[in-house]
């Protein structure tokens, strides 16, 4: 039986850069296939030309033995293929049936949506992949794991043979990601091919079959996942060590930089999503929270950045009360944010990339007053920027939306850090951030705690929590519900504590 | 409250707002000097005024559903205008009407062409639209008709009797009166609704028919068929359909085209049933309005409706209010929904609004009751503020397309 995808010399440059170098890739019929490699080395662009978003400059692809030449999506969804996209691909103001349904709708007479038709059909693929969402709902409403849920579904419900699926895991927690792979096991069974993207080294070594290294755009390694450890797979990918996120001696002082006392957040219902917060960040302190998404800590960071008005409860920054400031007005006084979701919340994804490092600081020197940007300081600070952080790009003049996913997150963590704040709020500081990367913004949120930075860390990835705080507070449906020494907990404890199963079972052993 | 109202059936709804508007005018009607808040050339001058310019602003919802602002309604309108008289002379009323379609899809596929397939910004294009339609209607009438701004007489499509209520016959019987009958009795607030219906019911045109049964038409098109949904996804996130295999460029191009028709529906309307010859100058900014309505009705149809019925009563109003005294009245009708206004933001615990809104309020009831008159500036310029104050109170309501107005790149 021939390959499910044959890709060979697959070249593709952008104006300054060469995303594909020959690239050459094949991944066999019913595996699952990773391919890794730092921010940047072209794993995104490769996909998309494989889905027909993008056209290759040079090579050939063969899909199930037959060359193919695609020049739209269409030809790819024809050819079987699905993709989940490293961005999501989902229209907040649109339910997710309608989502789901797009470009493949059922229609009655007269082109009218056979709306039945395809709730029924929806919820065959749910089911048969246990994967479980509110059809009606709007996106807007849904946090990122559902969100990730619907474009899985929406990839299923054209009952795609080969499955694309660019960094599934960057958005998930522990417990998420081990049903997506039980998800991706049983669609590997039915004889799906996957092919997916991933940072984290051990979830690939768990789950694919084999392995494809890119790096600066060319193909390095493609391997059979048999004796690889995570070492050598990070050797290949960046030329490094494996960094641990192990936290140096404590630099907590006993003065506080943030102090919430009594805060609750009301959502437009008018029920609390977050009740009686109170919470105290010292100045050299990282204080994490566990959770699982949807608990309450989307709506504190609102709360703290003043996009959100909390109903009761006050907030106070280095002693003073900003409980009713404008967001503004908190920036300038120094607090730095790092969003959850970069494209949505933290990039002008068409600017050039100097207007979007001013963002959120464009009043202050260097990027400019009250009233005007300074164009030099801010292209003189990008620059600086993109040195120390190691932002990946042609120069700093390309829109935010020519960068990859991983370089965008680089830039944001960049702007945040070099803006010398008090108090960081950091939603996922890494979330895309590739091995070698993730060590030196680890590095950089160490050395900013050492010169007496408070930071309020929100992470998915628990090594990452366990490593970098001082102290680990777990929240549940909007409320404290325990304070955890990150030197006495595992990861698996803390999941437990994060689904409530902890605390019914009165604590962990 | 408010999610009682939004489960009753949509006629339900509309039948209560209009309801309670009525009685808002009744009661104000009742403690002023004049009689024409409620009267039936009021309502039949409103809904002459509001047709055009819910087309216009029907037009825009298509357009910017699919993600194009369209500020070029207005050259579109003008364009229907000329292309409406000119087909209704030489062909006839119903070929005027679908002639002046085509004049405003002409422009539709300007904008298109502009702003999709080249990019160029979507304000610029519909300002150069603006600019580019009188001159050109211009030339065309020297060169048509040996005059630069007005046309002969064009024919109309006519007009329709609603049976019963407003006396129209069927098959040569003529059928009784009722809503006459009703508003001659003089009770309070039923023959008010008596007269403000008839307007609506008698010697209605056509065109105006055919646009109210546009707004269930375009809630099947657009929120319940696939065409509608490909269409929506182009002004909500048009990469997503693009991946899921749309071809997003050609639902934009048909989006404003579709826009453009509407908009020169609305000027044919203008030139063969309102005025009966095109006339430049006699769009008289309706397709701006249309756009305001867009906004006011929260890119929907029913919305678009409401605005449009809105404007064009106080457009309608000011048209027979020679004194000045009706148009002095609305001040009242103003500071009231103002109250309004404040009542519902102090419930929300928003303190700003609910001091601008009772400011703006108590203004207008001073204003009220220091002067007899209002000068008729006040009445062109109320369609503005009243979208002014909309985006200043309810802009967390308001809902654009999310990508509307953004250029698109295929690949992105
Ligand atoms: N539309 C575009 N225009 C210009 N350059 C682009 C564009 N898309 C990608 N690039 C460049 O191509 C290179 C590869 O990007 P790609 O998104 O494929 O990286 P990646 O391997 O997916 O990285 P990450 O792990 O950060 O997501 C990068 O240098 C990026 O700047
Ligand atoms: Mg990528």
């Amino acid at each position: 039986m021939s390959a499910a995808i044959e890709l060979t010399g697959i070249t593709k440059r952008f104006p300054g850069v060469v995303a594909n170098d020959d690239v050459n890739l094949t991944v066999e019929q019913g595996e699952i296939h990773a391919i890794c490699g730092e921010n940047g080395a072209g794993k995104s662009t490769l996909m998309k030309i494989l889905y027909g978003m993008q056209g290759a400059d040079e090579g050939t692809m063969k899909i199930n033995g037959e060359v193919v030449d695609f020049t739209s999506p269409t030809d790819a969804i024809d050819c079987g293929i699905g993709m989940v996209h490293q961005h999501f691909m989902l229209a907040d103001q649109l339910t997710v049936l309608e989502n789901v349904i797009l470009g493949a709708e059922p229609t009655l007479t007269g082109g009218r949506l056979d709306f039945k038709k395809a709730e029924t059909h929806l919820r065959e693929v749910a089911d048969e992949y246990g994967l479980t969402v509110d059809v009606h709902q709007m996106i807007e409403t849904l946090e990122v794991g559902e969100r990730q849920r619907v474009e899985i579904i929406k990839v299923l419900y054209r009952g795609a043979e080969i499955l694309i699926l660019d960094e599934p895991t960057a958005v998930l927690v522990p417990q998420e990601v081990e049903a997506l792979f039980e998800n991706m096991r049983e669609l590997k069974a039915s004889g799906t091919t996957i092919l997916f993207i991933d940072h984290k080294l051990d979830e690939v070594l768990k789950i694919s079959d084999s392995i494809t290294v890119l790096r600066h755009g060319k193909t390095v390694a493609s391997l059979k996942n048999e004796g690889v450890t995570a070492h050598e797979l990070a050797e290949l990918m960046v030329g490094s060590e494996l960094p641990t996120p192990a936290t140096t001696s404590s630099t907590v002082t006993d003065e506080v930089a943030l102090r919430l006392s009594g805060v609750t957040v009301l959502n437009e219902a008018n029920r609390p999503v977050a009740s009686n917060i109170n919470l105290a960040i010292r100045k050299g302190e990282i204080v994490g929270i566990a959770g699982v998404e949807g608990n309450g800590q989307g709506d504190l960071v609102d709360a703290i950045i003043g996009t959100t008005q909390i109903s009761s409860g006050t907030i106070e920054l280095l002693g003073n009360d900003i409980t009713y400031e404008s967001v503004r007005k908190r920036r300038e006084a120094g607090v730095a944010y790092v969003p959850e979701d970069r494209q949505h919340e933290g990039l002008l994804l068409s600017s050039p990339l100097w207007e979007n490092a001013a963002l959120g600081h464009q009043t202050q020197a260097p990027f400019g007053s009250n009233w005007w940007l300074n164009r030099d300081g801010a292209r003189r600070q990008t620059e600086a920027i993109r040195q120390q952080f190691d932002v990946r790009t042609p120069n700093i003049d390309v829109a935010a939306h020519a960068l990859s996913g991983g370089n965008q997150q680089k830039l944001i963590i960049g702007r945040e850090l070099t803006s010398n704040p008090d108090v960081l709020i950091a939603a996922h500081p890494t979330r895309g951030i590739d091995v070698g990367a993730q060590a030196a913004v680890w590095d950089d949120i160490r050395a900013a705690r050492r010169n007496g930075l408070a930071t309020l860390l929100i992470s998915a990835d628990l090594d990452e929590l366990i490593g970098l705080s001082d102290t680990i507070v777990v929240i549940l449906r909007g409320e404290f519900v325990a304070t955890l020494s990150p030197d006495e907990v595992t990861p698996r404890d803390l999941g437990a504590y994060m689904t409530g199963a902890a605390l019914q079972n009165g604590g962990v052993a | 409250m408010t999610s009682r109202l939004s489960s009753m059936p949509a006629w339900a709804r509309w039948m209560i707002y209009a309801a309670s508007g009525v009685l808002l005018l009744t009661i104000v009607q009742s403690i002023s000097d004049t009689d024409r808040l409620t009267q039936i050339s009021t309502s039949r001058e409103m809904l002459r005024w509001a047709v055009p310019i819910f087309l216009a602003g029907l037009g825009g919802l298509f357009s910017e559903r699919a993600g194009v602002v369209n500020i070029g309604l207005e050259g579109m309108l003008i364009l229907g205008m000329w292309f409406g008289a000119w087909g209704s002379i030489e062909y006839g009323a119903w070929w005027g009407l679908l002639i002046g379609i085509v004049g405003g899809m002409i422009g539709g596929l300007l904008h298109a062409v502009a702003t999709v397939t080249f990019q160029v910004d979507h304000i610029i294009s519909g300002v150069a639209i603006n600019i580019l339609a009188p001159a050109i209607t211009r030339y065309l009438s020297e060169e048509v008709w040996d005059s630069p701004t007005t046309s002969p007489q064009t024919a109309e499509v006519g007009t329709w009797d609603v049976p019963f209520l407003a006396g129209g016959t069927i098959f040569g019987w003529e059928s009784p009166d009722w809503l006459l009958t009703a508003s001659k009795w003089e009770i309070w607030y039923l023959s008010d609704v008596a007269q403000l219906s008839r307007g609506l019911l008698r010697s209605t045109s056509w065109v105006s028919i055919i646009a109210l049964l546009l707004v269930p038409f375009t809630v099947w098109l657009v929120w319940r068929t696939r065409f509608g949904l490909r269409l929506r996804i182009c002004g909500e996130k048009p990469a997503a359909g693009e991946a899921q295999g749309i071809n997003i460029i050609r639902y934009k191009y048909i989006a404003v085209i579709i826009s453009g028709g509407l908009a020169g529906l609305g000027g044919a309307f203008i030139s063969t049933e309102l005025s009966g010859l095109f006339q430049g100058g006699n769009s008289a900014g309706r397709g701006f309005i249309g756009l305001a309505a867009l906004i006011f009705g929260n890119w929907r149809p029913g919305g678009v409706l409401l605005g449009a019925l809105l404007f064009g009563y106080v457009f309608g109003l000011d048209l027979k209010d020679l004194d000045g005294t009706a148009s002095h009245a609305m001040l009242l009708v103003n500071a009231i929904a103002l109250a309004g206004v404040a009542a519902w933001a102090f419930s929300r615990r928003r303190v700003a609004d609910t001091v601008l809104a009772s400011a703006l309020g108590v203004g207008a009831l001073c204003w009220w009751l220091v002067a007899d008159t209002v000068p008729s500036w006040w009445s062109n310029t109320l369609p503005y503020v009243i979208v002014l104050l909309v985006l200043v109170f309810f802009s967390q309501r308001l809902r654009m397309p999310a990508a509307n107005g953004q250029p698109y790149r295929k690949g992105g």
